[in-house]
């Protein structure tokens, strides 16, 4: 079964991160699959209209105010008709949203539901339950989840944290974890200098990722240790604190900031060192120590969130988000590192075999269209990384059920956001109402006859003329 | 919550097989399990109202104390301004009785603090005659000035601005039990507040004697009170109710001249806030309901705390 998914998000390129990256191999691969993925984000800067990216890959820059963070002011009905002519023009069956801070992401699903099409939401991060801002989110969050067809979570930790926040029966909600390209980050052993033991950070620097762990333990371990240095990426607001820990501890030659460094550079970042440090307070489910693992360096990290389900134990040393446990960490790390205990380099290859060949044919068994699975595996040996396929499997497993479902009539939807909280049912309920009247009146002053269906982007004739381009030229190599 | 269509995602065959290795939480392995599995162990690490605290309903009765002095202290200071508007109180006695109170009050402490700590700075005492003396005669030169500071505004403007002024007062005043070290000021905001309404209410008066008399009243009540009254709650845990009672008889005998009304409504509220607010505290215990689990953010322990260290700044807010 072939759908036309749409992903909404605040968060996407030309902005850099962890969401970001996610949305965009998710949609390429579900390309390659066969689907129509469209991606509705809101502009940057100049950056409005339509674009196509990679593969036909159709982008929606929303011309909207952005307030705080890249993310957009909430208007909840003003985005509604915008929303509902992409959604008519490219017959869209799923929307999927992505990111609980994505004001976009909550409209996208409200509107989504009352328009009766198939919702589904991605969280990628964790949330406290004590302060202000967690205490708003997560009633926002009740809100949205309310009603939808299903939840996806990047790690067991997230699906817990989701599950409280949004009062949700927890089989609704899948663990699916995120993926990394492993090809993109092969370990080069000749990069590192032999000289020094390298210690690479590379982070937002901001409080969260436990910056004033950094601070203290960087002088630490350079008095300790003669042969260790650091390099570390990023920029942030704490980054005025490393530079102040640097000067005042005279470490110029020791410890290298970098500044903010692309994502295509990480890779070349990550090969020349030997040990990946992460000090994060929190992290849902940390991308950069499996991409870092994959560029073969030995991790330490603190033990929060979701970190203790994503490494094997002989790729990773924990430590408490303390001081003097991390320090004991960093030690024995680098004692690993100087006897040659463990070879980083090889972690590529594993973190390859985890998603082993034998394990994928199997889950394939289980599955209705066995056919169009051997296709799309075959057509992808040449491209990506088969954890992406084992992403790729268990989406489309969502969207089948997903899609199976009927749409509920009006009345259940209305009891489902009654139950979010005494005061909050009822003004969720009016919120609803009102955006079904809403739709109804568009439905009216715009019909969908009079909406004009977008051409689908030609992928096979695209990939084929591609194909044959590329062939002669590797025939002349 | 609703029937959901995701049951037919989860696969009868493997997960009821004992001989299914068991589940575990880790997201690098492949476990036979469908991915909306619930295990068991679900929700293991969550732990609910660790920082539970059992109030004691006498206790809290006895520590509301300090809040009902505060308020009755702002009600006599009232009090006293109409007194003296409508000449029922002279300003020599007001000034005269303050000022012998005030000396009596720091004498008493000296003793209390001598005491007390070892090495107390007896010779202090010259540098504070010498400062109360340069003070308390700007305050008689500034009085001409200040008494008509306000006489193009009009009095509903006074009354309103000094009302708000004396809840900004009560609002943020530390109402701290333990106290601090030193007989440092606490909570700056609350104190100038204060003194910035018995300015505007000086100025509604018609000699410079009155003024000057209500506004060294209202330093020496509303900054130096507070301390003293601070000292003698550490003394003695008992002197807390007494004064409270005091406060409260004080109150209803300087007000019960001016109006009837007022002494009722302050009966009315102390007994609110000393006997009927410390049981809802205590009632609404049973809803409370705090979440701690592995999602938290973390607190980093550091061996030496840097100023500012749990200060998040802004631009953290988007995650991953």
């Amino acid at each position: 079964m072939l759908y036309n998914i749409c992903m909404v998000s605040d968060f996407f390129y030309p902005n850099m991160g962890g969401v970001e990256s996610h949305l965009y191999l998710l949609s390429q691969c579900l390309i390659l699959r066969g689907h129509k993925v469209i991606i509705i984000t809101h502009a940057y800067g100049n950056r409005t209209g339509v674009r196509y990216l990679t593969n036909g890959l159709k982008v929606y820059y929303v011309p909207t105010l952005v307030i705080h963070n890249e993310a957009t002011l909430p208007t909840i009905y003003g985005f509604f008709p915008l929303f509902r002519n992409i959604l008519i023009r490219e017959s869209i069956n799923i929307v999927h949203g992505h990111g609980a801070f994505s004001s976009l992401c909550h409209e996208g699903i409200l509107h989504s539901k009352t328009m009766g099409l198939k919702a589904c939401f991605t969280d990628h991060s964790l949330f406290g339950f004590a302060d202000a801002s967690s205490i708003l989110t997560n009633k926002l969050l009740k809100f949205t989840l309310s009603d939808i067809d299903h939840v996806i979570c990047v790690s067991h930790t997230s699906k817990e944290n989701t599950v409280l926040r949004a009062a949700l029966s927890p089989r609704n909600v899948s663990v699916i974890p995120n993926a990394v390209v492993a090809s993109q980050f092969q370990p080069d052993p000749s990069a590192a200098d032999p000289n020094w033991i390298t210690i690479v950070v590379i982070s937002r620097q901001v409080y969260r990722k436990g910056m004033d762990l950094l601070v203290a333990v960087i002088p630490r371990i350079c008095s300790m240790y003669h042969n260790v240095r650091f390099i570390i990426g990023g920029d942030g607001p704490k980054r005025i604190d490393l530079e102040q820990m640097r000067e005042k501890h005279l470490l110029h030659d020791r410890v290298e900031l970098l500044g903010p460094v692309k994502h295509h550079q990480v890779r070349n970042i990550l090969i020349q060192g030997n040990i990946f440090l992460n000090t994060s307070l929190t992290e849902a489910f940390c991308i950069a120590i499996v991409e870092a693992a994959c560029a073969g360096l030995l991790v330490v990290s603190t033990k929060v969130g979701g970190v203790p389900e994503v490494l094997p134990s002989h790729m990773i040393n924990y430590a408490m988000p303390e001081e003097d446990d991390l320090m004991i960490a960093v030690s024995k790390a680098i004692q690993m590192i100087k006897i040659g205990e463990v070879d980083p380099s090889r972690f590529n290859d594993e973190l390859k075999d985890m998603y082993s060949w034998s394990n994928v044919a199997e889950r394939t068994e289980k599955v209705n269209h066995a056919l169009h699975d051997i296709y799309f595996y075959a057509h992808l040996i040449s491209g990506l990384n088969i954890s992406i396929c084992i992403y790729i499997y268990i989406s489309r497993q969502v969207y089948d059920s997903i899609s199976q479902s009927q749409p509920s009539p009006l009345i259940e939807r209305l009891r489902r956001y009654y139950g979010c909280g005494l005061y909050a049912g009822k003004i969720f309920c009016m919120v609803m109402a009102l955006d079904y009247l809403f739709w109804r009146f568009l439905e009216f002053v715009f019909p969908k006859d009079s909406i004009e269906r977008a051409q689908p982007f030609p992928y096979k004739r695209y990939r084929d003329y591609v194909d044959k381009v590329e062939e002669p030229k590797a025939q002349l190599k | 919550m609703y029937a959901t269509p995701s049951q037919q995602f989860q696969s009868t065959i493997n997960h009821h097989n004992p001989n299914n290795p068991p589940w575990r939480k880790l997201l690098w392995v492949k476990q036979d399990y469908p991915d909306n599995y619930v295990d068991s162990t679900f929700l293991d690490e969550l732990q609910r109202n660790v920082n539970m605290r059992t109030y004691d309903y006498w206790t809290m009765v006895h520590a509301s104390g300090g809040i009902t002095q505060h308020i009755s202290s702002v009600v006599i200071f009232i009090a006293i301004f109409i007194d003296l508007q409508t000449h029922t109180l002279s300003a020599n006695h007001l000034i005269w009785t303050g000022s012998l109170l005030t000396g009596a009050g720091y004498l008493f402490l000296d003793l209390m603090m001598l005491r007390k700590t070892e090495n107390y700075d007896t010779h202090k005492g010259k540098r504070v005659v010498k400062s109360a003396i340069f003070f308390f005669s700007t305050l008689l030169g500034l009085s001409p000035i200040l008494k008509t500071l306000t006489s193009q505004t009009s009095d509903d403007t006074i009354w309103a601005l000094t009302v708000c002024c004396f809840l900004a007062n009560i609002l943020f005043n530390d109402y701290a039990s333990v106290s601090r070290t030193g007989d440092k000021i606490l909570g700056s905001l609350s104190t100038n507040a204060a003194i910035f309404a018995s300015v505007l209410l000086a100025s509604r008066l018609d000699t410079n004697l009155d003024v000057f008399g209500l506004l060294s009243f209202a330093v020496q009540w509303f900054a130096l009170f507070p301390i003293f009254r601070r000292h003698l709650q550490e003394l003695n845990s008992n002197i807390q109710t007494v004064l409270t009672v005091v406060m409260l008889l004080m109150c209803i005998v300087m007000f019960s001249h001016i109006s009837k009304a007022v002494v009722s409504l302050y009966i009315l509220g102390f007994c609110f806030l000393t006997f009927i607010c410390p049981y809802w505290l205590i009632f609404i215990q049973k809803y409370k309901n705090e979440i701690h689990g592995p999602w938290d953010e973390a607190r980093p322990r550091l061996q030496r705390p840097r100023r500012g260290l749990y200060r998040k700044r802004t631009g953290n807010l988007k995650i991953m």
